[in-house]
């Protein structure tokens, strides 16, 4: 049943909401890089590759949905924190919504009426 | 802090920045000190700082090439083979120098002017070699052998004598073969050195960051 397909759209999915998961665990606090992607790692299979949150956050800064500042730390180099911004809030707010209702689509549908 | 294990690092730091070739010079910049700043708090976070746990952490952190792939996805660059100006920037490099010269150079320019190159790559097209092909035809028209020959008739005999001096001594031979080979090889290595790490960055659809912090 797993076959290279359903990886591939298993991937897709992850990719595409990884951003707000990333809104998500900036919602309470500012956090740096590492920080993050520890967060992340938490929760099992949200990422594989960690260095690509970086391309991400990026992108999440030019959308403006997030800013960062450096700031010195005392174990090594300066670190980036990332904290959201009031757009950034927002479209957490909105996606929090839409996936919910998703979300209980599809477990519908899935769930309770698929073996039928 | 074994310095191989630091070797680990910088080797993936120079795979990353070589894979980011093609990203504007300062967003490259700035991803690579992210991902040294990411490499360092998780190496605080080690217990130990061995090979095999460097080589698990980089293995976590991905392969630079498909860190390159998101950056450039999610910023909008696409790696495009070729765009006119490539092209003919290659073709000037290599046999521009027929056209009165002057063609070398249009292709030097178009070559420095391009981002889908490093100033590192870009200084071997430069420097392998001045003039592409056209130096080769030029030093194999006019080889410098300074030999000259004499030539008589042995009155007594009638037979013909030539004597010889001044000829190329062996190392000079050998040298200007050596010469000969590496101004042929040299241009033809260049053109498919620079073509095989080509990378285009399309147009406008990149945005440099407004808001970076």
């Amino acid at each position: 049943m797993v076959d290279g397909r359903q990886d591939a759209l298993l991937a897709q999915m992850r990719r595409g909401t990884l951003q707000y998961c990333v809104l998500a665990l900036l919602a309470s606090e500012e956090r740096y890089g590492f920080d993050l992607v520890r967060g992340l790692a938490d929760v099992d299979g949200m990422i594989t590759s960690e260095g690509t949150i970086y391309p991400l956050l990026s992108r999440l800064r030019r959308d403006g949905l997030v800013e960062s500042s450096w700031r010195e730390s005392s174990t090594g180099p300066p670190r980036r924190y990332y904290r959201l911004t009031e757009t950034g809030r927002s479209s957490l707010a909105e996606f929090r919504l839409e996936w919910r209702r998703f979300r209980d689509a599809v477990d519908t549908l899935v769930y309770e009426r698929g073996d039928r | 802090m074994t310095s191989t294990a630091d070797q680990l690092v910088d080797d993936y730091l120079k795979e990353l920045k070589h894979e980011l070739s093609g990203v504007p010079r300062a967003r490259r910049r700035e991803l690579l000190d992210e991902i040294a700043g990411h490499i360092a708090d998780a190496r605080t976070s080690l217990e130990d700082n061995g090979d095999a746990e460097i080589r698990n952490l980089l293995e976590r952190l991905g392969d630079p090439a498909e860190i390159a792939a998101e950056e450039r996805a999610r910023s909008g660059l696409v790696p495009r083979r070729a765009g006119a100006v490539e092209i003919l920037a290659l073709i000037g490099l290599l046999v521009g120098g027929f056209v009165f010269v002057i063609g070398w150079f249009v292709g030097l320019v178009l070559l420095w002017v391009s981002d889908a190159w490093t100033t590192g790559e870009k200084l071997v097209g430069t420097l392998v070699v001045p003039g592409g092909l056209a130096t080769a035809f030029v030093f194999l028209l006019y080889p410098a052998s300074g030999e000259t020959c004499v030539g008589e008739s042995d009155p007594a005999t009638g037979a013909f004598i030539e004597t010889c001096s001044g000829g190329p001594s062996a190392l000079r031979l050998a040298l200007g073969i050596a010469l000969a080979v590496f101004l042929v090889v040299g241009p033809l290595f260049t053109t498919v050195f620079l073509a095989r790490r080509m990378r285009r960055v399309a147009g406008a659809a990149y945005q440099p960051n407004p808001g970076s912090a």
